[in-house]
C-alpha cells in the first residue's frame, strides 16, 4: 500500500459544511471556507470555543462527513482514504467503546483492523496497556471504566497502528489536573517518536504549553494560523505588582494613594495587587509603594497569552455575528436565505 | 513509547476486517441480555411441550414437532428482528462507529461483518434451538428425521433472511421503526399463498396490483416454512412425506438472494451516511 510522498501530512482548503435541519430547512454553518495545513512532525493545536467546528472538521478528515465544499487530503490522500487512514489514530472527542469489551479486547479488535498478526496484536496491547497506566483494570469491562479511564482507552486505541498522524479531538476535556498532565506527556512522548500530532482543544493553557502552531476557529471560519510566538504580542502588557503594607490601618491608605495610577487593585489581608498597564511607570509606583511603607513582594510583567488572543479573536468574531449559537452540536446558524 | 517495529502499513485482508467486526458483533450479540432471555424462554417453550403433549389424545409425537420446530422458527425471528433492528443504530447511537471508520475499514466491510457476526449468533441460537429439541424428541420418543434436519436448515435460512431485512432498514432508520418494518416483512412474507391466491381472485383492480407488488418485493418466506403446503399437487408435512433436498437447496439460494439484495442496499445507504 503505497502512498504518495507529501509535503503536508494535513491540508485542508476552502473547507465548508452547511447543514439543512429536518422540517425548517433552516442552514446551519459548521464551516466556512476553512484552508489549512499540517506538516510532518509537528504538533498542531486547534483552537475554539464550542461550536466552533473543530469537531466538524476532524470528523471530515476521517471521513465520518463530507464536506459541502472545499477538499481535505491526508499524506496527500483525498478524504476518505482507507490508505492514509491506516497511517491515523484517531481519539473522538468524548469517546465511546464497545462496553461489553475489556481494554484488551478492544485492541485486539483494532490490531485486526489494522491487520495485526496475533503476537503484535498481543505485544502492542501489553505495551499500550501500559503506557496508559491501565494494566490494572485490563480485565474489566469497558462499562465500569471512568471517564479518565475511557480516554486511556481511547489514546490506547488510537496508538495501536503505531500511526503516523496521531488525531486528538479534546483529549484533556473531562480530565483532572493529574490526568491533563498525563495526556501532555503522551503527547510530548509522540512528537519524539516523530509522530505528527493534530489535536483539538479548549483548554488553551494545554495548547500554549505544547503545541508548536496552532490554528484558532471560531463560528467556522479560521482567524489564525501560526506559531504561537508569532501570533501572541510578546510586549508587556501589563505589570502585576504585589506589596506588603505592615501596618494596619496602612494598606487602606496605600490603596487609596496608588488607585489612580493602576488598572486595578485589589486588597488581600495585609497585601495589595496592583495591575499596571503598560503605559504605567512601574519604577515611580514602586518608589511611592516604599515611601508609603510597603515592602515589594514581587513584580511580574505579563505577556499576552494565547488566551488573549483567542479572546480578542472571539470578541472580533462576536461583532461579526459568529457566535456561539448551539455549542454542544459544534455548529452555528444561520436564517436561511 | 517505543515504536512497534512489526507494524506495517498493510492492513490485511477485506475477509480479515470483515471477521474482526464479526467477532465483536458475536461477542455482543452473545453478551446482549435478549438472547440470554430468548434461550431461556425456548427452553420453557420446549419443557411446555411435554406437558402439552401428555394433554393431547397419543399426539405426543406430532405435538413435540410442531412446538419445537415453531417455538425455534419464531424465536429465531423475533431475535433476528430485535438483534438486526439495534444492529447500525447501536453503533451510530452510541458513537462507536465514529472509532470504527477512522480505522482503515470500508464501510461496507463494517456492515458486513455486523451482519455476518449477527448471523453467527442466529446459527449459534438455531443450533442451540435445535439440540434441546434433541433433547425433548429423546425424552418423547420421537425420532430426529430427515424431514426435522430439512425444516431446521429451512428455519435457519428464514431467520436469516430475517435478519437482514431487520439490517437494511437499520441502516436508515430507527430500531422501533426497524422492528415494525421487519416484522411486517416477515408476516407479508408468511403469507405468499395467500397473496398469490389474491391475486387470482380480488375483486378489486387495485388490490390484484398491491399483492401483485407485494410479491415481487417481500421475501417468499412462506417457501421456508412448508410443512402443511400443497407442493406440485402433493401436499408436504414434516410429520409424513417432506420436501426433496433439492427443494431445501433452492430456497435456500432464494433466501440467500434476498439476503445479498437487502445488503447490497444497506450498503449502498450506508455509503452515503453522515455520522455526526
Amino acid at each position: 500500500m503505497s502512498a504518495p510522498a507529501a509535503d503536508h501530512v494535513i491540508e485542508v482548503r476552502d473547507l465548508a459544511k452547511v447543514y439543512h435541519t429536518p422540517f425548517s430547512r433552516r442552514r446551519v454553518v459548521a464551516l466556512d471556507g476553512v484552508s489549512f495545513s499540517v506538516e510532518p512532525g509537528e504538533i498542531f493545536g486547534f483552537v475554539g470555543p464550542n461550536g466552533a467546528g473543530k469537531t466538524t472538521t476532524i470528523r471530515i478528515l476521517m471521513g465520518l462527513i463530507r464536506p459541502s465544499q472545499g477538499s481535505a487530503s491526508l499524506f496527500g490522500l483525498p478524504v476518505p482514504s482507507r490508505a492514509a487512514r491506516a497511517r491515523i489514530g484517531f481519539l473522538p472527542e468524548a469517546p465511546y467503546f464497545y462496553e461489553y469489551l475489556t481494554v484488551g479486547e478492544l485492541l485486539d479488535l483494532v490490531g485486526r483492523l489494522f491487520g495485526l498478526d496475533r503476537r503484535a496484536r498481543r505485544r502492542r496491547a501489553d505495551e499500550l496497556i501500559d503506557v496508559v497506566g491501565l494494566t490494572r483494570a485490563r480485565k474489566q469491562p469497558l462499562k465500569n471504566y471512568s471517564k479518565g479511564m475511557l480516554q486511556r482507552a481511547g489514546i490506547a486505541q488510537a496508538l495501536v497502528g503505531d500511526p503516523e498522524l496521531v488525531v486528538l479531538d479534546e483529549p484533556t476535556s473531562g480530565l483532572d489536573p493529574l490526568g491533563r498532565r498525563e495526556v501532555r506527556q503522551i503527547v510530548l512522548a509522540l512528537r519524539d517518536a516523530k509522530k505528527t500530532v493534530f489535536f483539538s482543544s479548549h483548554i488553551l493553557a494545554d495548547v500554549e504549553a505544547i503545541a508548536d502552531r496552532v490554528a484558532i476557529l471560531v463560528g467556522g471560519k479560521l482567524y489564525e494560523v501560526g506559531r504561537v510566538s508569532e501570533l501572541v504580542d510578546r510586549k508587556v502588557i501589563s505589570t502585576a505588582l504585589i506589596l506588603h503594607v505592615p501596618a494596619a490601618d496602612g494598606v487602606a491608605a496605600a490603596a487609596a494613594a496608588l488607585q489612580p495610577r493602576c488598572q486595578q487593585i485589589e486588597r488581600r489581608g495585609d497585601e495589595l495587587e496592583l495591575e499596571i498597564g503598560a503605559d504605567g511607570d512601574v519604577d515611580e509606583i514602586l518608589a511611592e509603594a516604599r515611601a508609603l511603607g510597603a515592602r515589594v513582594v514581587s513584580v511580574s510583567p505579563r505577556h499576552e497569552t494565547l488566551e488573549d488572543l483567542f479572546v480578542r479573536r472571539a470578541r472580533i468574531a462576536g461583532s461579526e455575528g459568529l457566535g456561539r449559537a448551539r455549542p454542544q452540536d459544534d455548529v452555528t446558524e444561520e436564517a436561511a436565505p | 513509547m517505543s515504536r512497534a517495529g512489526a507494524v506495517g502499513r498493510s492492513t490485511g485482508s477485506m475477509l480479515g476486517r470483515i471477521y474482526a467486526v464479526a467477532l465483536n458483533t458475536f461477542r455482543w450479540a452473545i453478551r446482549h441480555r435478549f438472547l440470554i432471555a430468548v434461550l431461556i424462554v425456548s427452553a420453557g417453550v420446549m419443557l411446555f411441550a411435554l406437558v402439552l403433549g401428555q394433554m393431547s389424545l397419543h399426539q405426543e409425537q406430532r405435538v413435540a414437532i410442531d412446538v419445537a420446530l415453531g417455538g425455534t422458527s419464531f424465536f429465531g425471528c423475533i431475535t433476528a428482528m430485535v438483534l438486526g433492528s439495534l444492529l447500525l443504530y447501536t453503533e451510530v447511537q452510541r458513537r462507536t462507529i465514529h472509532t470504527m471508520l477512522a480505522k482503515p475499514i470500508e464501510r461496507h466491510e463494517l456492515l458486513l461483518g455486523r451482519y455476518a457476526g449477527m448471523a453467527a449468533s442466529l446459527t449459534l441460537l438455531v443450533a442451540v434451538s435445535a439440540v434441546m429439541m434433541a433433547g425433548l424428541f429423546w425424552l418423547q420418543d420421537v425420532p430426529f428425521t430427515a424431514a426435522t434436519a430439512k425444516s431446521l436448515i429451512l428455519t435457519w435460512v428464514e431467520v436469516l433472511v430475517v435478519a437482514a431485512v431487520a439490517a437494511f432498514f437499520s441502516s436508515f432508520s430507527s430500531p422501533v421503526l426497524s422492528g415494525v418494518f421487519t416484522a411486517g416483512i416477515w408476516l407479508v412474507g408468511r403469507a405468499t399463498d395467500e397473496l398469490r391466491a389474491a391475486v387470482e381472485s380480488a375483486a378489486s383492480p387495485v388490490i390484484r396490483a398491491a399483492c401483485r407488488a407485494a410479491l415481487y418485493a417481500v421475501p417468499d418466506l412462506h417457501l421456508l416454512q412448508v410443512s402443511g403446503s400443497t407442493l406440485d399437487g402433493v401436499e408436504v408435512s414434516v410429520h409424513g412425506d417432506f420436501v426433496s433436498w433439492s427443494y431445501v437447496a433452492a430456497a435456500a439460494g432464494h433466501g440467500a438472494l434476498y439476503v445479498g439484495v437487502l445488503l447490497a442496499l444497506a450498503v449502498v445507504i450506508f455509503a452515503r451516511r453522515d455520522f455526526l
